[in-house]
């Protein structure tokens, strides 16, 4: 009996710098909020944060990994992030057109069209970036049955100022970035039901329980989306989203934009998830006050009803939240022209009358009254080939060359043919002119003509489809250095 | 005149004349050097359609699986056991001789020598020696007490139940997971379904590891790696409803003998691992939730048993947790999960195929003996032997069989690896199980991957009937006016030579 001792020391030797996670804190919430055009967004959260915990170093890929234990944290996500050393992970699957000048930001971002994987790694010698991402992408299409491993290197860049650490950067090893999108993924139930399984409590209690795949597929747009952030201070923080924007009047008889929490999902919480710290509704309240909403929110805090549904809290599980606006007989939509809601709208479109040529002109207008310096990102496929000498800069049909700066060009490589031809366009490219009447300015980028490279070309631009181009993006505060 | 006996002549060949205008020898230039592209064609058609078919060591094969792997074990005879009963060492070399030619697959690949004194050292070398009562101790030391000392049946019983374990049944082979270097333990506490007044939200796993699994697994890591983890999850509902049993004035549910073969929910648990091909092993602490508290496993005739846990053959082991879930906390100590583990720890050694300690015998400490150890490594180096001997048979035998398998360098460098990591786990089964356990492991995955190599596919399922069928519409067309126009002009030729010669 002597030799006991002897062996724990042995099996501590065996696993070494064993994970003793402080705490692992579990919080969901859920927000909804009116939209101007009678439609309603909801937007779920589930964060699980793992205290204390470090990303897995790469330079110890080669060495046995310590032991995961886990309560709240997801096994199966874990073995993923600590297999490939994943600092960072974005994960976001959408359907549907986010309408920003109608809805404004959306809550959570990351909401272009299709499945969009974007994540930081240390690097290493033992194991290549690349060789990881590969295996990242095979193992998230695998969890989330998302076709994820077609997200290959002609799909892969590493646009690093559009897309930086969210987190904290660890200091163990140099970090890099590899982004790829997919805007043809679809997205539906089979990928819902793998989403709900990195739950504690999945969809058999809290706010989950709400989530009915036959109403939230049927929302005007859709997504959902993963993010892995490791924070110094607090650790490893998993982050589950999912929006969606119900149109109430399309679905309701009277045409009327009276909304409920059975109305909109079919479901009801009945009850609490006993492991979440905090599980709250917040509605975000019209500015206009004519509406009624039921049940009386306890806590008030300028213009947000909040619903605490935690199990420590003596609130009791509302049945139902109801929004009903008594007065008004049915929902009369509001008349153009409306001002956009956010500062800035863009627009992108091809123009021409053949299939082998064409414009792709994206127009930004400034819908604040201050002049507003932005970053532009594009990634075209490389089957077309964007001529830059072509790219026009039109305020009002003048043109205004001085407003683009810093403008970069990422042609494609030459070996590989077919590799995404990244435009990495920083440019200043609007100031609100102050004197304009309406605080509204319109500046035309048409940057190119479309040459054909390829006859899939001609299929993909004649395709109904037409999304050949992955969302741009906007980034509105630009380095100073670039 | 002469054209129209050509042309009535038996032959049937019309006279080339009469059917083309053009002079004989632009007509023959055509005609050959259709025939010169196509007598070009034939070696690249050849190098192009022909299978790489390297030619396999077949003959070291063949002889490799007729030898077999033998560890030499040698067991020494105190000398306070011989002067008690000077006759016993003889006694028991002659039962056990008797027991090695009544059971051969039991003491294959062992070969057994007893001796009085220490002579000559091998690799294995065992003592038996009197002692207070008949046990082993973790060094390979087996102590006998004086009346077992007394029989000679006894001590051959003992020693063979130690050297070789009787394979006893074809239950316990197929419940023995399939050797790998690599293993997942996976620890799962599962709630049937979390309400805030019964779950249980927290574990004292890592101590409990540490003290019941960790050991076994240092034991055992000449044998495997181990990646030991752990998650709890909180609805994990059954995929069938238990049958409500009645005992007395309290309701219980019953998981009949059926029940267990479906007990595991993959569609609701999340159980499965994503991130490699190393073989998981399942532990599962099972919550049962309020309505179905508590959950008793029921015997044939539905009477309920004091068992809690059940093993399920290859897959892992589930442990139901019902005396120990008071409704206040929570939380399970250290304490609750003691009989939990110990259950987990014995387990996961009759799911890696440790042999147990024969009847009538103590144990000196509470893991794994070198004497089970040692027996293991034996049977774990015989079975990957015997498995990659197979399947190197089996790839010969198939390559053999179907003529149209290619074998490619990639196929034969794994067979060559294969044999000679087979010679070396023969060669160092003299000096150390351990070794020959890695050398065997080696050769077993060779040769299933030299066995699964895909290459090896590629024309599986095209016989040569399905060349003539692609082939015959294709060719026959095309040679048919070829053949045809040359036998034409042949005969054309002969019978305008024959006229020059007349004339």
């Amino acid at each position: 009996m002597r030799r006991t001792p002897v062996w724990i020391f042995l099996a501590c030797l065996c696993t070494p710098s064993f994970a003793l996670y402080p705490g692992e804190i579990y919080r969901e919430d859920l927000r909804i909020q009116p939209l101007r055009d009678g439609r309603v967004s909801t937007t779920f959260s589930f964060v699980t944060v793992l205290e204390g915990a470090v990303p897995r170093n790469p330079m110890a890929l080669g060495q046995v990994d310590e032991s995961q234990h886990y309560a709240l944290f997801p096994l199966t996500l874990g073995q993923i992030l600590r297999e490939h050393a994943i600092t960072e992970l974005h994960l976001t699957l959408n359907a549907g057109r986010w309408n920003y000048d109608n809805w404004g930001h959306p809550h959570e971002a990351g909401v272009g069209t299709g499945a969009e994987l974007w994540a930081w790694m240390g690097a290493s010698e033992i194991t290549t970036v690349d060789e990881r991402w590969s295996g990242l992408r095979n193992a998230l299409s695998g969890l989330f049955c998302a076709s994820l491993g077609s997200l290959d290197s002609r799909r892969t860049l590493s646009p690093t100022v559009a897309f930086p650490l969210s987190g904290s950067t660890p200091t163990f090893a140099p970090h890099e970035l590899r982004h790829a999108s997919l805007p043809s993924e679809n997205v539906c139930t089979e990928n819902l039901t793998p989403f709900l399984k990195l739950l504690p409590c999945k969809s058999h209690a809290g706010l989950a329980s709400l989530l009915n795949p036959q109403k939230v597929f049927d929302a005007d747009w859709h997504g959902m989306g993963i993010h892995v952030i490791w924070k110094e201070d607090t650790g490893v923080e998993l982050k589950l989203t999912l929006q969606a924007v119900f149109n109430p009047v399309r679905t309701s008889t009277g045409k009327r934009r009276d909304w409920n929490l059975q109305l909109l999902f079919d479901r009801s919480i009945e009850r609490s998830c006993p492991v979440a710290s905090s599980s709250s509704i917040t509605v975000i309240l019209p500015e206009e006050k004519d509406y009624q909403i039921i049940p009386e929110y306890p806590a008030h805090v300028d213009g947000l009803a909040i619903y605490d549904l935690s199990s420590s809290s003596n609130f009791t599980i509302p049945s139902n939240i109801a929004m009903s606006w008594p007065s008004e007989h049915s929902f009369q939509y509001p008349l153009p022209p409306l001002t956009p809601v956010t500062p800035i709208s863009v627009k992108r479109t091809i123009h021409g009358t053949t299939q082998t040529r064409g414009i792709l002109s994206v127009s930004v207008t400034n819908n604040s009254p201050q002049e507003i310096s932005a970053g532009y990102l594009e990634m075209v496929p490389a089957l077309l080939t964007l001529w830059m000498h072509t790219l026009k800069v039109e305020i009002n049909s003048q043109i205004r060359s001085d407003l683009l700066s810093g403008l970069k060009y990422h042609p494609p490589s030459p070996q590989s043919n077919d590799r995404l031809s990244p435009l990495d366009v920083a440019s200043c490219p609007h100031n609100s002119t102050k004197d304009h009447a309406r605080n509204f300015h319109r500046g035309q980028q048409s940057f190119s003509e479309i040459h054909r490279t390829s006859t899939r070309c001609d299929e993909r631009l004649g395709s109904t489809r037409g999304r050949v181009f992955p969302a741009p993006s906007i980034v509105s505060r630009y380095p100073s250095e670039l | 005149m002469d054209s129209v006996a050509f042309a009535n002549t038996g032959s049937g060949f019309k006279d080339p004349r009469n059917l083309s205008f053009e002079r004989d020898w632009i007509r023959r230039a055509v005609l050959a050097s259709y025939w010169i592209v196509i007598i070009l064609a034939l070696p690249f058609w050849w190098h192009l359609t022909s299978i790489e078919r390297l030619a396999l060591p077949t003959s070291q094969v063949r002889s490799q699986v007729q030898s077999n792997i033998v560890f030499p074990i040698a067991v020494q005879f105190d000398a306070s056991i011989s002067q008690q009963n000077p006759s016993l060492n003889s006694q028991v070399q002659t039962l056990l001789r008797d027991s090695m030619i009544n059971e051969p697959g039991r003491w294959r690949g062992i070969d057994l020598r007893l001796q009085d004194r220490n002579d000559e050292v091998a690799s294995s070398l065992y003592t038996v020696a009197l002692g207070e009562q008949t046990s082993i101790t973790h060094s390979r030391h087996l102590w006998v007490s004086k009346t077992d000392a007394q029989s000679a049946t006894r001590l051959s019983y003992i020693l063979s139940d130690l050297i070789a374990p009787p394979e006893s049944s074809t239950s316990h082979s197929q419940r023995v997971v399939q050797y790998s270097d690599h293993y997942r333990l996976a620890f799962t506490l599962l709630n049937e379904d979390a309400t805030p007044n019964r779950f249980v939200e927290t574990w004292d796993v890592q101590t409990a590891l540490a003290e019941f699994i960790f050991p076994l697994t240092s034991r055992l890591s000449i044998l495997h790696n181990f990646t030991v983890e752990s998650q709890v999850q909180y609805h994990a509902p059954l995929a069938f409803e238990p049958k409500r049993l009645t005992l007395g004035d309290t309701e219980a549910s019953g998981l009949t003998q059926e029940d267990l073969t479906v007990f595991i929910n993959s569609a609701e648990w999340t159980l499965a691992s994503s991130v490699s091909n190393d073989p998981v092993l399942h532990f599962v602490l099972f919550a049962p939730s309020e309505t179905h508290s508590p959950m008793n496993i029921v015997d044939s005739e539905g009477r309920p048993t004091n068992q809690s846990s059940f093993l399920l053959p290859q897959w892992g082991s589930i442990f139901i947790l019902n005396n120990e879930l008071n409704s206040s906390s929570l939380h399970l100590s250290y304490n609750d999960l003691k009989p939990v583990f110990r259950n987990f720890a014995a387990q996961l050694a009759a799911l890696l195929g440790v042999p147990p300690v024969p009847l009538g015998l103590s144990m000196e400490g509470s893991f794994l003996s070198d004497w089970q150890l040692d027996a293991l490594l034996r049977r774990r180096a015989l079975q990957n032997v015997q498995g990659s001997q197979d399947t190197l048979h089996s790839i010969v035998k198939l390559v053999d069989q179907i003529n149209n398998m290619p074998v490619g360098q990639v196929v034969r460098d794994d067979v060559l690896d294969a044999l000679a990591s087979l010679h070396e786990a023969y060669r160092t089964a003299v000096a150390s199980p351990a070794l020959a356990l890695r050398w065997s492991s080696k050769a077993l995955s060779m040769a299933s991957r030299a066995f699964f190599n895909p290459g090896m596919l590629a024309l599986l399922y095209f016989p040569a009937e399905h060349k003539y069928a692609v082939y015959t519409p294709l060719f026959a067309s095309i040679s048919v006016p070829l053949v045809v126009a040359l036998i034409r002009d042949f005969i054309a030729w002969r019978r305008g030579s024959q006229d020059d010669r007349r004339r």
